[in-house]
């Protein structure tokens, strides 16, 4: 229960628009993540889901009501804030309770359901305790505690996790997800952290100046990325890029060589030409007509544990930054010169606006 | 949605904005219809429109101009004695160790207490005949007449820096405070001794608070009173007179409300034109 | 760490200065108790400082004067302007600092804060005289309330600057209207800041002479103005005013010393600059 749209979902303050023109659809029982830089209208859109802010056109939906003029309070929603936002005057089992006293439940039952959730969270020994006195992670059970108790049709969660310390992040992520199977509500989960954007969703919003740049999984948005932004956006090392032109049919002109491929372009158009670093091998003897050899000089080599990043320079000029594994690090010799290839079917293609 | 939220936000000023309708904007307006006519408590029922003649009477009545004057020596005069002071004891109360908190809510003291009360105070405290303070000093063969004609108004002064330079006090305490540590730091690794780090870190991260306590204190001392009537009732002769006291005189005493009012236009035009001057004048200047 | 001959000099310097304010401000107090419990006979000598305790200049104030209808009259009307001060004025800080388009009003607030009394002690007088409401409580309070409501107001919206938006949005996703969340999850959160501004606002009423002297009679006189009419040339009154002095400043010395920190919150308010 809780399909939500958007339609047409415009939100500007004074001249300048947050948001332009969203169109989406979130499935029932789904885990969607909005991804994308800072301002990017990612956190607007959850608030405006919310009734936090009011949208300028279009219309939202849930479960084909339409909510866009209704209150918070009218749309059956919960909302977890990235400082959790507990009312710091309430015990644990009043900020748990607060919502279910709104719907003038009676307080034997809100005192069954508030226990209830508390021992689901582990929250039971600190039920009289006030906000200032739990830890980052309890205050944070408390919240996510205070969203299910009420049992919302859809679940909204604004960066919730960016205040944790790394281990903390992990522990609380594999927890959301542990509840979300149990409770099938459909959720709605901001963040700029793709790594959790990625191990979390089921679909992921990429959101870039108040517009979506694509929405698919996980899988689809990391080796199928639409725009050159999500290209760019997601990856990390990011994607290498190197312009090029469309010098005939079939075929691209770049400062490091050119390529045959199997589409048909238009001629003379310029062109982004997109690797991802782990893409970027070492040539072998062999040589194939789906692949560019490039002798590049390695200038970098950073290792990361079990890998290392190695960065490049091609004598035109171009920069290439390749991802290998630890045994293969003997190749990479800072100041010599190695030869590479970039396989075609590794290759992005992105027209040039 | 968003008609409700409009409504919401006029609900909430509404009875405020009511009740300030009644008590201030009414009285300000009726104050301004005041100080144009020959309004006299005395003839309530003979109210005559007189046009800007009040005005006319007020700028060139020597009483007038005397109250203004001697308002500006009492505020220019107690205001920088209780900066400087203020300033110093912040200094001296934020470096001690011990019984901060206790001297400090001790040295607030007299900010908080009725005016009326200091004035009583010192005026016991000093008078010639029963207060202690001559007494001893005629003992060191020092005789003073605090409230004689040429010590009245320095005395009334002093009384106004007992009573608030605990606000100044209490500002500069929470300014220093609120001041980052890291350039004291810097300033000490840099050997800079303490007059130096006075002049050039503490004084110029201070300025904004000590702007605000200028204006502040210095808004507040335009409208004494209270040591005034409680002491020298403006005497001797009239080298006391306050502008406070004057209206209250000219409107109360003499009953010539529409006078007064002038009188209280006339002030609140100063005092804004002060506020603007104050404010520019505060400005960081922006150097190119 | 070592410490030079100069910095201990510079220190003892120092903590005498801080002593010697210290005597300057308790020494008035200190001398007018003295006063208050000297014999009526020896008043306003100030050669003396051995003499019998007498509480009958106490007694005199307590059980024979118009001091304590002067302390319900001051007590009920600073008591009543803070009540309305606060009625009106929390509302209108929350959504000053909450809502767009109050900065102009937040300026308001401020000027409302320095307008001298002189320029509306006039028109307040003739309105209250033509109301009949001069030498009523009534009237001090409307009086009080120029200054004292924008004062709260004013102290008000730095404590709900202070408070993150997010707590009434999730209370508004809990289930609870605009104003539901105000009232029953912002205010019990400013409930010190209100406190602290409802100390000061009584503190400033009870304090006032100036409106009270001009607007009360017998009936309604002020601590403040009775304090003021003791002193005259003619009797040995200076035992009693020094009574009535004690007993207008002890509660509001024992009042402010609770609202210290939260005063300078107040006074400089936030959001806006000089």
């Amino acid at each position: 229960m809780g399909q939500v749209t958007f339609k047409n979902v415009s939100k500007s303050f004074g001249s300048t628009n947050i948001i332009d023109g969203m169109n989406l659809e979130v499935h029932n029982s789904e885990f969607l993540v909005l991804l994308g830089p800072s301002g990017c209208g990612k956190s607007t859109t959850l608030r405006l889901l919310a009734g936090l802010e009011t949208v300028s056109s279009g219309t939202i939906s849930i479960n084909g009501r339409d909510v866009t003029e209704l209150e918070p309070r009218e749309r059956d929603i919960a909302m977890v804030f990235q400082n959790y936002a507990l009312y710091p005057t309430m015990t644990v089992a009043q900020n748990l309770g607060f919502g279910l006293k709104a719907k003038q439940i009676p307080p034997k039952l809100i005192k069954e359901k508030v226990n209830e959730i508390a021992y689901l969270l582990g929250l039971t020994h600190l039920l009289n305790r006030k906000p200032n006195a739990l830890s980052g992670g309890q205050q944070q059970r408390v919240a996510i505690g205070r969203a299910i108790v009420r049992k919302p049709k859809v679940f909204l969660f604004d960066e919730p996790l960016s205040n944790l310390d790394a281990n903390l992040r992990l522990e609380m992520r594999a927890e959301i997800m542990k509840l979300h199977r149990e409770i099938g509500a459909t959720t709605i989960f901001v963040t700029h952290d793709q790594e959790e954007a990625m191990a979390m969703a089921d679909r992921i919003v990429i959101m870039d100046n108040g517009s979506i740049e694509q929405i698919g999984t996980p899988t689809e948005i990391y080796f199928q990325p639409k725009t050159f932004m999500v290209a760019g956006f997601i990856g990390n090392p990011s994607m290498n890029f190197i312009k090029g032109k469309i010098s005939n049919k079939m075929e691209i002109s770049m400062p490091i060589g050119r390529i045959k491929i199997n589409a048909l372009l238009n001629l003379g158009e310029d062109i982004e030409v997109g690797i991802r670093p782990e893409k970027i091998k070492l040539a072998d003897s062999k040589s194939k007509s789906t692949e560019i050899k490039v002798t590049v000089l390695v200038t970098y080599v950073e290792l990361l544990g079990p890998r290392a990043v190695v960065k490049m320079k091609h004598e035109s000029g171009q920069e290439l930054t390749s991802v290998i594994e630890h045994d293969e690090i003997e190749s990479y010799k800072v100041g010599t010169e190695i030869n590479i290839s970039l396989a075609s079917q590794a290759l992005h293609f992105f027209p040039k606006n | 949605m968003n008609a409700a939220k409009m409504h919401i936000k006029y609900k909430l000023i509404l009875p405020l904005v009511f009740l300030l309708s009644g008590i201030m904007l009414y009285p300000l307006i009726f104050s301004a219809w005041l100080s144009l006519q020959d309004y006299r408590l005395t003839r309530i029922n003979d109210v005559q429109f007189v046009g800007f003649e009040n005005f006319g009477l007020i700028a060139t009545d020597s009483s007038f101009l005397n109250a203004m004057g001697n308002t500006i020596i009492f505020v220019l005069s107690a205001v920088t004695f209780e900066l400087v002071l203020g300033l110093s004891l912040a200094l001296l109360v934020q470096k001690l160790v011990i019984f901060r908190g206790a001297i400090r809510s001790i040295l607030l003291a007299p900010m908080f207490i009725t005016p009326i009360a200091v004035g009583l105070m010192f005026r016991f405290l000093l008078n010639s005949e029963i207060g202690i303070i001559p007494f001893y000093l005629l003992k060191f063969g020092v005789s003073i007449d605090w409230f004689g004609p040429e010590l009245a108004l320095f005395s009334i002064v002093l009384i106004d820096v007992w009573q608030w330079t605990p606000f100044m006090l209490l500002m500069f305490l929470a300014g220093l405070e609120a001041l980052p540590k890291t350039p004291f730091e810097a300033a000490r690794v840099d050997g800079a001794g303490p007059w130096l780090t006075f002049i050039s870190i503490t004084l110029p991260m201070l300025r904004p608070v000590i702007v605000v306590a200028i204006i502040i204190r210095a808004l507040d001392a335009f409208k004494v009173f209270e040591y005034v009537f409680a002491i020298t009732r403006g005497g001797p002769g009239n080298s006391t007179e306050t502008i406070m006291y004057y209206i209250y005189q000219t409107g109360f005493r003499f009953f010539r409300m529409g006078e007064a009012a002038a009188a209280s236009i006339l002030l609140i035009i100063f005092i804004l034109l002060l506020v603007i001057l104050l404010v520019n004048l505060s400005r960081p200047k922006v150097t190119k | 760490m070592i410490v030079s001959f100069e910095n201990r000099l510079l220190q003892f310097i120092g903590i005498m200065a801080i002593f010697m304010a210290i005597i300057v401000v308790l020494f008035p107090f200190f001398w007018i108790f003295l006063e208050s419990v000297k014999p009526p006979s020896l008043g306003g000598r100030p050669d003396i400082w051995r003499f019998e305790l007498s509480w009958e200049n106490w007694s005199e104030v307590l059980l024979n004067s118009s001091v304590p209808l002067n302390i319900m009259n001051s007590f009920f009307i600073a008591f009543i302007t803070v009540v309305i001060s606060l009625i009106c004025g929390a509302p209108a800080a929350y959504a000053f600092s909450r809502f767009r388009g109050f900065q102009g009003a937040r300026y308001s607030i401020l000027a409302a804060e320095m307008m001298p009394p002189a320029i509306l002690i006039l028109p307040l007088f003739l309105i209250l005289y033509k109301l009949e409401l001069i030498d009523s409580r009534i009237g001090v309070v409307t009086a009080h309330l120029t200054f004292v409501i924008p004062v709260i107001t004013w102290f008000l919206i730095g404590f709900f600057d202070e408070v993150p938006k997010d707590l009434e949005d999730q209370a508004m996703i809990d289930g609870y209207t605009r104003f539901q969340a105000f009232y029953k999850v912002i205010l019990p959160v400013v409930r010190p800041g209100l406190g602290a501004a409802a100390v000061f606002g009584f503190v400033l009423s009870w304090n006032d002479l100036f409106y009270s002297l001009l607007l009360t009679g017998a009936g309604s006189r002020t601590l403040p103005v009775a304090i003021a009419s003791f002193w005259t040339f003619r009797g040995i009154e200076l035992g009693k005013m020094a009574v009535a002095i004690l007993i207008a400043v002890i509660p509001v010395l024992i009042l402010s010393y609770f609202i210290q920190k939260h005063l300078i919150k107040g006074i400089g308010g936030s959001g806006v600059k000089y």
